[in-house]
């Protein structure tokens, strides 16, 4: 060893330990990121997301949450190597090296561990996805939708965050060298980083400011709209940076105060709460980003059951297994055609119904925007709506329902989950065809579960007479005809599915149209001399050319009911929806445990010399573990029971936020929600065990496992 | 050798400032073994730290072997601490990558490259601090005095002007400590080294031709060695005990 080349080539393989963490936490990043954008802009998921639609901004959100979670742990890990790496520059500096003779070996060095990291992660992240999307398909789910197309322009995002991290460890290299205290640079491995002292108040006020800051940020919007009566603007979002805060103040009392009670515990938990105050600020960060991600794989897990249990539950509740719409002018399949194609698949229909519907035009007050501002006004013809007669009402639900003449009733399921989108303040009816209009007025709900859906055409019912009335003259373009039947014994899937695709060639291109197509609103728009937003491009549209796609599965206006389609199919329906979320929450815990491991890790690497003179001063190894686990313990708990919380309360507020109420199959949802925070806690504490006893290992302490296989 | 004149430096905590050094006047000879004593607090640590050209100082003047340190840049900085000063910390400071003989030839490798008379002249001060049978084990494998002498070596091996020394026994016990002393004894001696040394320990002051004592960052006394080293640690005692009271 004769240069300095070799010089730091000998340190640099000394110094694999150290490397290996950073190398680690980059590889993990870029992996993370890689798959992640590989699968969010892969050709399936594009397709199968609506555009605009919420999902796909819940994507983007939690692709946002992971972005920022992967960024701050490359950060945090590259801030880790050069603290660890300060020490043998601090001496070399001291010993007359100039920071331009370090410059060329430290640059090396950094541009080689980030570049070959980062490179080695966007490689494998590709595999993983296609690893993990193949694994979804064998084991969970399968339908032609979830054939993987990458679209390989999604390389951008982490070549972006590849050319970032190179920068920020370079940028952290030359902040290093430009250092002219040698004795700060020395001694920065062992600096302490005090969290803010603030009072015991912070945690208390903390979870106050966190519900107050998801509450506010939630309902701002609303409670704006109806005192502003203008669209809420964006910085209203900033609500949500009071429950960020709040967070974080939950983090600093668990840091610097912990949650036991003062007197009781006020030396029994001390080393552990010094070791932890001294390395504060980094560890509240570390806390709160680890909380941050945890809300966001729980909002992406929570997400499936919330969709799932009410398409499960709704087919549960069917009154009758098949149900099918159509205009009058489409040629539908009858009875017997029907019936025919049933008994080849060995089904016998029974309890056969077909009746009929008009669509009409409701008049209303409706809220519109003038100029930036919300005002509510009337419109005489507001909204379609498909209205039945009082008689065919009850012919399909078997129960009388009594509708006075001069009023309609609004048709809803037994949980009245639909009620946000029914016209409930209507005043008069009109025939779209003749114009003629009928006076009335609202009269309450009416249950029928399989006629009422959020995602298709809202159904009323009237008055006998008044229907007579006001059907008189209608063309066949605004009049329809219904079918609901049920199968004798068990039904069968493939007739199910024969059935769908035979009812669904029978429509016409003017059918081709998705339940939010209102042909009322239509109307007025040509009649304004505009072109209704619904025949632009604006609108997500459905092809009779992808019957099975979620679009067309979720938003045909004339799609059919069928309970054993529903049942079956409904995973299929929303498969890649799953695979996306599950992915999301796969991410977001991964790199939050990447976090969660390198805190422990650096908690046992910073105080390697208190546990050594705790020894030293008798401390015995169970001591000591509590020491250790009192520490560890924190970095996954805490934020992993704040971040399930908050998200918990999110769903509380947006299922209550849906319709002012909670409908059992949102109840079932926030069941199966708490099942699974049930298994991911048993997951995470699999991981903190192993994590602990890693860490033990590392500082040398005997494991109460060890000690039992000793015994 | 060293002229120290008018050094002030304070430390900024805040916005206020706390001054540690407030004009102090020093010079050492060639082939002098100096040491600096005084009470916690009272700058014995800047003082060393800014002749090492460490942390930078706000006024005064620095002048070793007649090249003035103010107003240097960082490359000439540098150079001096590489080529005119060689260092032993309370910490020793080893590079634990490294073997002994390798971190004995860090100054040479950080200067540019190591020829054949330097590496003669390691083999040297190897055996001079009798640390040659260790040369291949890493400072992990050794005693804190064979660190110590490690570093004493390698404080030696650009044959600087001015050897620095931070508490150099304040990690030993008192043979290892011994064997350190003696080892500056040596490198006095043999190679007409030029020692300043900070401690606390007056032992280990005791063995040197002159101390320096500082109180609230000015010097105190200083007070040369004319008898045995027993007897003047005596007196080094009897004048730390009069500079403590003072304070009564």
């Amino acid at each position: 060893m004769r240069k300095m080349a070799d010089l730091e080539r000998k340190l640099q393989r000394k110094d694999r330990y150290q490397a290996s963490l950073y190398l680690f936490c980059n590889f993990m990043a870029l992996l993370l990121v890689t798959a992640y954008s590989a699968m969010m802009q892969s050709a399936t998921v594009q397709r199968v997301f609506p555009e605009g639609g919420d999902s796909r901004k819940q994507m983007y959100m939690i692709f946002g949450l992971t972005l920022f979670g992967c960024i701050v742990f490359t950060l945090y890990a590259s801030s880790l190597f050069f603290r660890k790496k300060s020490r043998q520059m601090g001496i070399l500096m001291a010993l007359g090296a100039s920071a331009g003779k370090l410059a060329p070996g430290l640059f090396r060095e950094v541009l080689f561990l980030s570049t070959v990291s980062g490179l080695a992660g966007i490689a494998g992240g590709i595999p993983f996805v296609s690893l993990l999307w193949n694994l979804f398909r064998v084991l969970v789910v399968d339908s032609e939708e979830m054939e993987l197309e990458l679209v390989w322009s999604f390389l951008w995002i982490p070549a972006l965050l590849l050319v970032f991290t190179v920068c920020c460890v370079c940028v952290m290299a030359y902040r290093y060298l430009k250092k002219t205290d040698i004795i700060s640079v020395v001694q920065e491995e062992h600096k302490n980083e005090l969290a803010k002292n603030w009072g015991r108040w912070c945690g208390p006020v903390g979870i106050v400011l966190t519900v107050a800051g998801a509450v506010l940020g939630y309902f701002g919007s609303s409670v704006y709209m109806e005192i502003a009566r203008a669209y809420p603007p964006v910085w209203l979002n900033g609500f949500y940076l009071i429950a960020f805060f709040g967070l974080y103040l939950v983090m600093l009392h668990t840091v610097v105060h912990g949650w036991g009670i003062r007197r009781k515990k006020q030396y029994k938990n001390l080393i552990a709460r010094s070791m932890m105050k001294f390395q504060g600020r980094q560890t509240v960060n570390n806390l709160l980003v680890i909380s941050v991600l945890f809300a966001g794989g729980v909002f992406a897990l929570f997400y499936m059951p919330a969709l799932g249990s009410g398409v499960l539950l709704a087919a549960q509740r069917m009154e009758y297994d098949y149900m099918g719409s159509w205009r009058a002018d489409q040629q539908m399949l009858t009875q017997e055609e029907i019936r025919e194609k049933a008994k080849t698949y060995g089904v016998t229909v029974k309890n056969w119904k077909e009746t009929e519907y008009v669509s009409l035009g409701i008049g209303s007050k409706v809220q519109t925007e003038k100029d930036g501002k919300l005002v509510i006004e009337y419109q005489e013809l507001a909204a379609e709506g498909r209205f039945l007669s009082e008689s065919t009402l009850a012919s399909v639900t078997g129960k009388e329902v009594q509708v006075e003449s001069g009023t309609y009733r609004a048709v809803t399921d037994q949980d009245e989950g639909n009620r946000l989108y029914l016209m409930t303040a209507g005043d008069r009816i009109t025939n779209m065809s003749t114009m003629e209009q009928i006076p009335v007025s609202f009269a309450g709900y009416t249950c029928c579960n399989m006629l009422s859906d959020r995602d298709t055409k809202s159904v009323y019912v009237l008055d006998d007479g008044d229907y007579e009335r006001i059907v008189r003259g209608a063309e066949e373009e605004w009049r329809g005809n219904m079918f609901l039947f049920q199968v004798e014994g068990e039904d069968s899937y493939p007739f199910a599915k024969d059935l769908f695709y035979s009812y669904v060639d029978c429509f016409g291109a003017e059918c081709e149209i998705p339940s939010y197509y209102d042909r009322v609103e239509k109307v007025c728009a040509e009649q304004e001399g505009q072109v209704y937003w619904g025949d632009t491009e604006v609108m997500t549209q459905v092809s009779y050319e992808k019957p099975d796609s979620t679009e067309f599965r979720s938003y045909w206006a004339y799609m059919l009911k069928s309970r054993i389609l529903e049942k079956t199919d409904s995973l299929q329906t929303f498969a890649v929806f799953f695979m996306m979320f599950l992915f999301a929450s796969i991410v977001c815990f991964a790199a939050a445990v990447v976090i969660g491991y390198t805190r422990c890790r650096t908690i046992a690497a910073l105080n390697r010399y208190v546990f050594e003179d705790l020894k030293r001063l008798g401390a015995s190894p169970g001591f000591l573990r509590r020491e250790v686990r009192n520490q560890c313990g924190k970095v996954y708990q805490i934020p992993f029971l704040t971040g399930s919380f908050v998200m918990y309360l999110f769903f509380l507020m947006v299922f209550y936020a849906n319709d002012g109420k909670y409908v059992s199959s949102e109840f079932l949802a926030l069941l199966i929600c708490l099942g699974i925070l049930a298994v991911l806690g048993g997951v995470l504490y699999g991981i903190y065990q192993k994590t602990l006893s890693g860490i033990l290992r590392e500082l040398k302490i005997e494991n109460s496992r060890e000690k039992d296989r000793k015994k | 050798m060293l002229y120290v004149k008018n050094l002030y430096k304070s430390y900024q905590v805040g916005k206020t400032d706390y001054p540690v050094l407030k004009g102090i006047s020093l010079q050492v000879a060639q082939g002098e073994f100096t040491a600096v004593m005084g009470p916690s607090g009272s700058g014995k640590s800047t003082l060393l730290n800014c002749i090492s050209c460490y942390i930078p100082f706000e006024e005064g003047k620095i002048t070793l072997g007649g090249q003035e340190l103010k107003g240097l840049d960082a490359r000439e900085l540098a150079r001096v601490r590489n080529e005119k000063l060689g260092f032993v910390f309370q910490d020793f400071m080893l590079l634990d990558g490294l073997t002994v003989r390798e971190n004995v030839l860090v100054p040479k490798i950080i200067e540019g490259t190591v020829s054949k008379e330097d590496e003669e002249r390691c083999v040297t001060l190897l055996k001079l601090f009798g640390i040659y049978g260790i040369r291949e084990k890493y400072p992990a494998e050794i005693s804190g005095g064979e660190k110590q002498r490690t570093a004493v070596a390698r404080s030696l091996m650009n044959q600087p002007l001015l050897i620095l020394a931070d508490e150099p026994t304040g990690n030993l016990d008192s043979k290892s400590s011994r064997a350190v002393i003696d080892s500056f004894l040596e490198a006095r001696d043999q190679m007409n080294a030029t020692i300043f040394m900070v401690t606390h320990d007056s032992f280990a002051a005791s063995f040197c031709d002159r101390v320096v004592l500082l109180k609230d960052g000015k010097v105190y006394k200083q007070l040369e060695r004319v008898e045995e080293r027993s007897q003047f640690q005596d007196r080094l005692l009897d004048a730390i005990k009069e500079m403590s009271g003072d304070d009564k």
